[in-house]
């Protein structure tokens, strides 16, 4: 892998590698996967059957697991919904070929925290994997402080460095998702679905433009460069050390 | 066809049942005819029985054994079968009845009485008995042989005139099953050949307009249906196969070349980043193909709900602004504040309103404009979405709903031509329906107007009582 694909950077160094449950049974994939989620600094266990899924996913402690809703042995599903019976609360992506909203729902239902459709990019794959590891903090907090950012949720104003900057509401409400997830690559398809809860994919460029926009009130000329644009995935709200 | 296939028949069994009916028919009349004319003649012999005791009464005990005695000679035989004259102990005097008939009283009613004589078969009597002077009885009977014979006859009458009418109508019955069978076995024919694969072959229906025929027709109608349909797929796959091909030839030549070639890792990176693309553009038609057929096959409609179009248009209008004012168009919602409720699944209107809007902008030209209004309409809901672009020739309205059209006025903005078709499908869904039109809102460019009028929100079901 190349050297864009590091892990996180803010993360401390000491930090143990987070550990991934993937329970796929084509072993192409599968082996593609780990080799990818290795590379970001993951330590994979791979398991082909849901019935072993099961049994290393009750008695192994992991951080985040992906799932496959078609597995022999035990349905994706029906692995979820037993993990969440038995009082597993970790993270599970559920991956599948199946993209109708109907099985997307279903796959939710089922206890899921995400969903991902075959044919996927790895960069999404491993933006969801991070996004789910770290949910948001819905705490009830007023008042969100990132870098030289600070945005009051009650008077609906954002600030840099003292600042103030006009924002139109889904500037607004673009920014916040950034700022609650900052150093995190964030695909436009999660833009899509978290910040305008729509679940279609559109022709053209709709995310990048409001991107764009935001990012021109965001970064004066001459100001560090907070909103990043990742090359073929996404963007990330990076905050300077 | 076999005797057993024509008897199987429905026409057959049709003509048993009718058979049946007439000999049931048959058989009541006969039955209710028999028992009118027994009450009726029972009546007259009782009557013919009080009215000769009376007349004998009033006679001479000797007369009246004398009359007895000669009743062979007497017209008394042809009313009065048998007459006969008891003394008190029951002791025959004189007549044609030598013994006391068992259960006889002599109480002036009639009875009907069976009689045993020694030398003859049992026979049935309607028998009176009535005291006379001199301490006598004098017994009177008529013979049921009139009620037997009349019930022989009638017997006779159905029999004579059941069984030709039977054999008639099953005579009749095997023609019509023979004809309903050699249609009938024409048509498994021609099924028969169409399940071979011969999807032209049409059953046959000629001019009559009976029930076959009408069938015949309806099934014909199917199979045009059916036939279009595949025709329909067969051109969908065609088309699939072509889209596919070329960015799946583009990725090919690239890996090509770069697996030939002595490029650096940045244009190794390059090559990678586009075949990527391509392929992206493969998985964008395989997706919109799957939500296409997702949504025509899904009569599911399990996210549909009441919901505010006005609001989903006010979404999209905010979601698209950016895009407009980057290529100078302006783009407004031109519709009051007041909600416009239309039942329906929020996630796939926003992608009618997002593909819809989305060709808009695409086929406008800087400075041009695009408008989404949304109304109420009767009691449905009524939505345009307008542009000052190219427009859409009529001859090509409903050609741009079909899969992978694009006019070649379009050939050179890319899409994968699927938009319209999923628009569609989607409003099928909805039983939604959607207009073509022009906008004409600037003199050299017609523009294109979508007007899609909802059907009314279904009132909800009164809940259970």
């Amino acid at each position: 892998m190349n050297a864009t694909s590091k892990p996180d950077p803010s993360a401390p160094a000491q930090e143990p590698a987070p550990r991934v449950l993937l329970v796929e049974d084509d072993g192409k994939i599968a082996q593609e996967v780990a080799e990818e989620l290795e590379s970001r600094g993951f330590s994979v266990r791979h398991e082909r059957t849901g019935s072993s899924g099961l049994s290393v996913g009750l008695g192994g402690n992991f951080d985040v697991m992906i799932i496959d809703r078609m597995l022999p042995e035990m349905d994706g599903l029906t692995l979820i919904e037993t993990l969440r019976g038995r009082q597993v609360s970790t993270p599970v992506l559920v991956l599948s070929a199946m993209s109708a909203v109907d099985d997307r729902v279903s796959g939710l239902k089922a206890g899921g925290d995400d969903y991902l459709t075959k044919p996927f990019a790895m960069e999404e794959l491993a933006a969801r994997l991070e996004a789910l590891m770290r949910r948001p903090n819905n705490t009830r907090e007023t008042m969100l402080h990132v870098g030289p950012l600070a945005m009051d949720l009650i008077e609906r104003t954002v600030t840099r460095d003292g600042v103030v900057i006009e924002l139109l509401p889904r500037e607004f409400r673009l920014l916040e998702y950034l700022m609650r997830r900052p150093n995190q690559v964030l695909t436009r398809n999660m833009l899509l679905e978290d910040v305008w809860n729509y679940r279609f994919i559109p022709q053209t460029n709709l995310v990048d433009v409001h991107i764009g926009k935001l990012r021109r009130k965001i970064d004066e000329p001459g100001a560090t460069p907070l909103i990043q644009s990742i090359r073929g995935t996404g963007f990330m709200l990076r905050i300077p050390e | 066809m076999s005797l057993g296939e024509l008897l199987r028949t429905a026409t057959f069994r049709l003509t048993l049942a009718v058979v049946a009916a007439m000999i049931g028919a048959a058989a009541l009349q006969f039955s209710l005819g028999y028992s009118q004319t027994k009450t009726f003649e029972f009546l007259r012999s009782d009557m013919l029985l009080h009215r000769e005791a009376a007349l004998l009464e009033g006679e001479k005990p000797q007369d009246l054994e004398h009359k007895i005695r000669d009743r062979a000679t007497d017209d008394l035989r042809v009313v009065i079968n048998q007459a006969a004259l008891f003394d008190a102990q029951h002791h025959s005097i004189a007549g044609d009845l030598h013994k006391w008939p068992d259960g006889l009283v002599a109480d002036g009613h009639v009875r009907e009485l069976t009689v045993w004589p020694t030398e003859d078969a049992p026979y049935v009597l309607r028998i009176l008995a009535v005291p006379v002077a001199g301490g006598r009885i004098l017994v009177l009977a008529r013979g049921l042989h009139m009620l037997d014979e009349l019930r022989l006859m009638m017997r006779h009458s159905l029999l004579v005139s059941i069984v030709p009418t039977v054999l008639f109508a099953l005579m009749t019955g095997v023609v019509l099953s023979h004809r309903a069978l050699a249609r009938v076995t024409v048509m498994h024919e021609a099924i028969d050949r169409i399940m071979d694969g011969d999807l032209h072959e049409r059953l046959p229906s000629g001019r009559e307009r009976d029930e076959m025929e009408r069938l015949a027709g309806s099934v014909n109608r199917m199979l045009d249906r059916l036939e279009h349909l595949m025709d329909e797929i067969r051109d969908v796959g065609n088309d699939i196969a072509h889209d596919l091909r070329t960015p799946l030839a583009r990725v090919r030549a690239r890996l090509d070349r770069a697996q030939g070639g002595t490029q650096s890792a940045d244009a190794l990176r390059g090559v990678v980043a586009r075949a990527i693309d391509d392929l992206d553009q493969c998985f964008s038609i395989i997706t919109a193909l799957l939500r296409i057929g997702e949504i025509e096959n899904a009569r599911r409609r399990v996210g549909f709900a009441v919901i505010d179009l006005q609001e989903i248009a006010a979404d999209i209008v905010d979601l698209y602004e950016p895009i407009a004012e980057a290529k100078q168009i302006r783009l407004d919602l031109l519709s009051g504040n007041a909600p416009v409720p239309v039942y329906g699944d929020r996630d796939l209107l926003i992608e009618v309103l997002a593909n819809l809007i989305d060709n808009a902008i695409k086929f406008t030209d800087a400075g041009g404009e695009v408008s989404l209004s949304v109304i109420r309409y009767g009691d449905g809901a009524r939505l345009e979405v307008a542009d000052t672009g190219i427009g859409i020739a009529p001859e090509e309205r409903q050609a741009v709903m079909n899969r992978f059209y694009r006019s070649d006025k379009s050939r050179h903005i890319p899409g994968s031509g699927l938009g319209l078709s999923l628009v569609s499908a989607i409003l099928r869904l909805h039983n939604a329906a959607l207009t073509i039109s022009d906008t004409r809102r600037r003199e050299s460019r017609p523009g294109a107007l979508f007007g899609i009028v909802f059907p009314p929100v279904p009132t909800p079901a009164p809940p259970p009582a």
